[in-house]
């Protein structure tokens, strides 16, 4: 029966932290859920368990290293306490465009950063996109001068931090179901997310204006544990493999449609967004670029220098 | 247990106990003020004064709930107890009694096993009990997202970190709260329980959060009326 | 069906004198073991994240905090006074006045319990020395005690928020309509009861002494601009304003009325100050003595001694036990709802419930009665954890507004503080009136009624709950 899960098959509890039919990750978890219960019916079983219902971020890879769940997708920044060479992604302007972001994940240094916390007990399976990330402002935000002084809600995760010191604004941490309450009331400044979140959460209400700055990439990985993982005979992996491959394909193909989306959405309901000239973009680059040097030891250069070969490689159209 | 000649230690811990638990408190209010001030006076912010507030929150509750124990502070419904005879009642505490040694032995066994990866340790094997110890993967190298390692703890680097220099407060640290704590609460209830049969203690609950003020009030009223 | 056999474990645990938190916590163990496959390192780790994995619930042992300062600090005495000078007049003027000091002390105060000690002790005791009966005193104040909870700040609405992710700050909005409404509910009873009864009224003291008391009052009565002004204002949010409120009710209560910590009167002295406010006789024109008290300039090292002075102390501890009693409820209670989780039951009681065809009303009433019933084992904050995550996915199918579903809950858990078997204000009550507990709920009866009725006002007409926050900070949002 693959409505439900039945004695002798394995079952695969998938825990996220958002809603199950308009976040991206929400909606790639549940087609993810169906394909599996149909194709894998008499063999697996997986239940979601989205909007924190069972942990959040932070908790959820704890309980898969202690085998109380087998799947989860948190954002990359989670992954910096497995390796540092996470890092990168936390890096502003590395990727020119989603093209860029894409080409890098099937790269050999990413599938090697994948595979590179297996001593620690995880073992990343795919990348799934939600998109890149933009500066919301009470304040008209067009050049990085602009963001001196602000207090920014941040994830706080050390590149993140560094990024916004380079701008001069102070980065104040704070949990998610407070942010909204904080921009309208002016705890907090500003925040940065991308058009989806921006749209889903509605800051955009309680902000002068978005700028599409595309400095930060926000994705997720799913991963799973090194113990279960193993635990499975090789058909199961392989076809839940394939299975997981299929979804992430065609959601991340998604990803990019969904955030023009909400940003049509937030320009329809009144929203400003603030798009940057060639100029204006080159100096957020100067502003912010200092951080990867920062950042380049943990990271290892190499690594960036491949993001780098890719991005000429894409916008030279090639 | 509470032998005459050990009266001094009693008082002591008892002491320790109340004013561990009122510097925690306090700590915690004002780290969180202090950030307050530092953003509005200075513009910044201690990114880390939220993660030790929580922890120092968890601590608060893990370190006190044996205190509340000892104290017979814990909340509880005695609506069926003071309506029975007192043989019976006594017989429905103990049962009570052995209830709350079975939740403290569970959770001691489920502290340890949350706890032991980040300190380099084994878990328990075993669903319902400890039947000895499983071969556990090392996770003392998690670290807490950005409370500053202070250099006093650097003897945890050679002894659960392999020697590798820890460049934040590893989890382990906050975490160690949790066996401790509920070893404490299990010490408490046993404690509590002997004292049951001893005849020193009639219950493990009190009907009202507030007793202790309620008592104050009455003496207060009754001095007025006199 | 093994979720109802679930409660009724919980249910025959507390009924043989369990901790309400070890039911809650062994129950649910009992049940993961047994029908999940959850392990107990994981049921630990629920237990320790409980605490510092919830940043909304930081906000409960500050407010607790502050609201100790304040009791112990004399904020109380100065409120009474100020409420006796406006309203004592009236007839059953110290009635009034009692209620009229709850809800001004409930706008400092997250509890009930809280409300009822602060107030309660002080005037019972005026309303007996003036000619009231015990029973009126005790039914009038256990019930304006509820307020505590209903007027912002309020630790279950804390709870409410962070269990169902909805914005601590709006919550709070959606409490000052409700909470002053019934408020004035029970006040205008009691005038009329008074008027029928024609019973006691006191003197028109005047303006000067509106003024007089007004002044010495409003270091108390500013807090509420702090937490309300700073949540509203973009000050704080409401966890760093319950720590700047618990820091603002210390410096108060040490350096401004003097009336605990290094320059409060010597033993005794200070005890007879509150007395004297405390007794009949001059309980409306006691101004509180500063004779015995020091400043800061014969004692400028109290700045220092303050922080570690026995009372502060003292307040700490008995804060932070507080603090534990509750949150080892919570954290036993978050347990259990990680037991509906796994066992998926608020989606099949959501399927249940929809298949059958109920609509918003029967919903509401379902709540109702759940909660009432619920109520009369619960503390409410551990109450409002276990429900929470069961009715509020159902309510967001029916389109219910999660601000105003908040609110009915806090009024069906103020119910439940007054009604036997367990009810905090029951408890408290008793003791400070000196009475059986079966001797409050009588007296509480006739102003159950009124609450009962507020209930079911503020349950089918949503706007009273929703004008503020909408007004203030847009329409809600449904999280994520
Ligand atoms: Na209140
Ligand atoms: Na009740």
């Amino acid at each position: 029966d693959p409505t439900r899960c039945d004695p002798g098959e394995e079952v695969i509890k998938f825990s996220h932290i958002v809603n199950t039919d308009r976040h991206p990750k929400g909606i790639a978890a549940e087609l993810l859920r169906e394909r599996v219960n149909a194709e894998m019916d008499g063999i697996a079983c997986m239940e979601v368990y989205g909007s924190s219902t069972l942990y959040n971020d932070d908790q959820v890879l704890e309980a898969m290293l202690q085998g109380d769940v087998q799947l989860a997708a948190p954002s990359l920044s989670k992954f910096e306490a497995f390796t540092k060479q996470f890092r990168i992604f936390d890096l502003p302007f590395l990727f020119a465009n989603m093209e860029a972001v894409d080409e890098f994940q099937s790269s050999d240094v990413a599938q090697a950063m994948k595979s590179g916390m297996e001593h620690r007990g995880l073992v990343g399976l795919e990348f799934w996109h939600n998109g890149m990330k933009q500066i919301t402002a009470n304040a008209p935000v067009l050049v990085p001068e602009d963001m001196a002084g602000l207090k920014m809600r941040v994830q706080s995760a050390d590149v993140i931090i560094a990024q916004m010191d380079a701008l001069g604004a102070s980065s104040q941490p704070m949990a998610f179901p407070e942010v909204y309450g904080a921009l309208q009331t002016g705890v907090v400044d500003g925040q940065q997310n991308t058009y989806s979140n921006i749209y889903g959460q509605k800051f955009f209400e309680v902000q002068d204006g978005v700028t599409e700055t595309n400095h930060l990439l926000l994705d997720y990985m799913v991963v799973t544990s090194v113990d279960w993982w193993d635990s499975m005979t090789p058909e199961f992996r392989e076809q839940f493999s394939t299975i997981l491959a299929e979804v992430t394909e065609a959601r991340n193909g998604e990803a990019e449609r969904v955030n023009q989306e909400a940003k049509q959405a937030i320009l329809d309901a009144g929203g400003i967004v603030r798009e940057l000239t060639a100029e204006q973009r080159q100096m957020w680059v100067d502003a912010m670029q200092p951080v990867w040097k920062q950042f380049e030891a943990e990271i290892g250069a190499e690594n960036i220098q491949a993001a780098q070969e890719i991005n000429t490689r894409v916008t030279s159209g090639n | 247990m509470n032998l005459p000649d050990n009266r001094g230690l009693v008082l002591g811990v008892d002491q320790f106990e109340r004013i561990a638990i009122a510097v925690l408190l306090g700590l915690m209010t004002l780290t969180t003020f202090a950030n307050v001030v530092l953003r509005y006076i200075f513009n910044s912010t201690l990114i880390w004064g939220l993660e030790v507030t929580l922890i120092l929150f968890a601590w608060l509750v893990l370190f006190g709930m044996s205190y509340c124990v000892k104290v017979t502070a814990h909340l509880g419904v005695d609506a069926l107890l003071n309506v029975l005879p007192s043989r019976a009642r006594f017989t429905l505490t103990a049962i009570a009694g052995l209830a709350c040694l079975i939740y403290a032995a569970l959770l001691l066994k489920g502290a340890w096993d949350y706890w032991a990866p980040y300190a380099a340790l084994n878990r328990t094997s075993g669903r319902w009990l400890p039947t000895g110890f499983a071969e556990t993967r090392s996770q003392a190298w998690y670290l807490t997202d950005q409370v500053p390692m202070p250099a006093v703890l650097s003897w945890l680097e050679p002894l659960i970190n392999m020697g590798e220099r820890y460049d934040r407060l590893p989890r382990v640290v906050g975490y160690t709260m949790l066996p401790v704590g509920v070893a404490l609460l299990l010490f408490r209830l046993l404690q509590a329980f002997y004292e049951l049969l001893q005849g020193v203690r009639s219950s493990f609950i009190v009907s009202h959060e507030v007793e202790a003020e309620v008592a104050e009030a009455q003496a207060r009223l009754k001095s007025q009326e006199t | 069906m093994g979720v109802v056999l679930l409660f009724c474990l919980v249910i025959g645990l507390l009924l043989i004198g369990v901790p309400i938190a070890i039911s809650l916590g062994l129950s649910s163990i009992i049940f993961l073991l047994a029908f999940s496959d959850s392990s107990l390192g994981s049921i630990a780790q629920t237990f320790f994240q409980a605490m510092a994995g919830h940043y909304t619930l930081l906000a409960i042992p500050f407010f607790i905090l502050a609201s100790s300062f304040m009791s112990t600090g004399g904020v109380a005495q100065r409120i009474i006074r100020f409420s006796i000078a406006l309203v004592g007049h009236l007839p059953g003027g110290l009635a009034i006045a009692g209620v009229f000091s709850c809800m001004m002390f409930a706008a400092l105060s997250g509890s009930s319990p809280a409300t009822v000690v602060a107030i309660g002790t002080i005037v019972i005791a005026g309303m007996r020395q003036v000619g009231y009966t015990k029973e009126f005193a005790a039914g009038v104040i256990c019930n304006a005690g509820t307020l505590g909870i209903l007027i912002p700040p309020s630790i279950v609405m804390v709870v409410y928020a962070s269990a169902t992710d909805v914005s601590v700050g709006r919550m709070f909005l959606a409490g000052v309509i409700p909470g002053l409404l019934a408020g004035t509910l029970l006040m205008v009873t009691i005038y009329f009861i008074a008027r029928v009864r024609d019973m006691p009224k006191g003197r028109w003291q005047g303006w000067g002494e509106i003024w007089a008391s007004g002044r010495d009052a409003v270091w108390g009565l500013f807090l509420i601009v702090i937490i309300l002004g700073g949540i509203y204002g973009g000050i704080f949010t409401p966890t760093e304003a319950a720590a700047v409120a618990a820091v603002y009710a210390f410096v108060i209560a040490c350096f401004v009325y003097r009336d605990m910590g290094p320059l409060a009167a010597q033993a005794g002295d200070g005890q007879d100050a509150m007395l004297r406010i405390a007794g009949g006789r001059s309980l409306s024109a006691a101004a509180t003595p500063h004779a015995n008290k020091s400043t800061l300039l014969q004692k400028p090292w109290a700045l220092l001694t303050a922080f570690v002075h026995r009372d502060t102390v003292n307040t700490l501890f008995e804060a932070g036990k507080l603090t534990v009693t509750l949150m080892f409820i919570i954290a036993n209670a978050l347990i259990l709802k990680q037991v509906l989780t796994d066992e998926q039951v608020p989606q099949q009681i959501a399927t249940a419930m929809l298949s059958v065809g109920f609509g918003p009303i029967m919903f509401l009433v379902i709540v109702n009665v759940m909660l009432l019933i619920g109520g009369q084992f619960m503390e409410p904050s551990g109450l409002i954890v276990i429900v929470a995550p069961l009715v509020f996915p159902i309510a967001m199918e029916l389109g219910i507004d999660p601000i105003h579903l908040g609110i009915i809950m806090v009024v069906n858990m103020e119910i439940g503080m007054i009604t036997p078997p367990v009810g905090l204000n029951l408890f408290v009550t008793s003791g400070v009136a000196n009475m059986s507990v079966m001797g409050v709920v009588k007296a509480a009866l006739p102003f159950l009624m009124v609450l009962f009725c507020f209930l079911i006002l503020v349950t089918y007409v949503p706007w009273i709950s929703t004008f503020l926050p909408t007004y203030f900070m847009g329409p809600e949002i449904i999280p994520q």
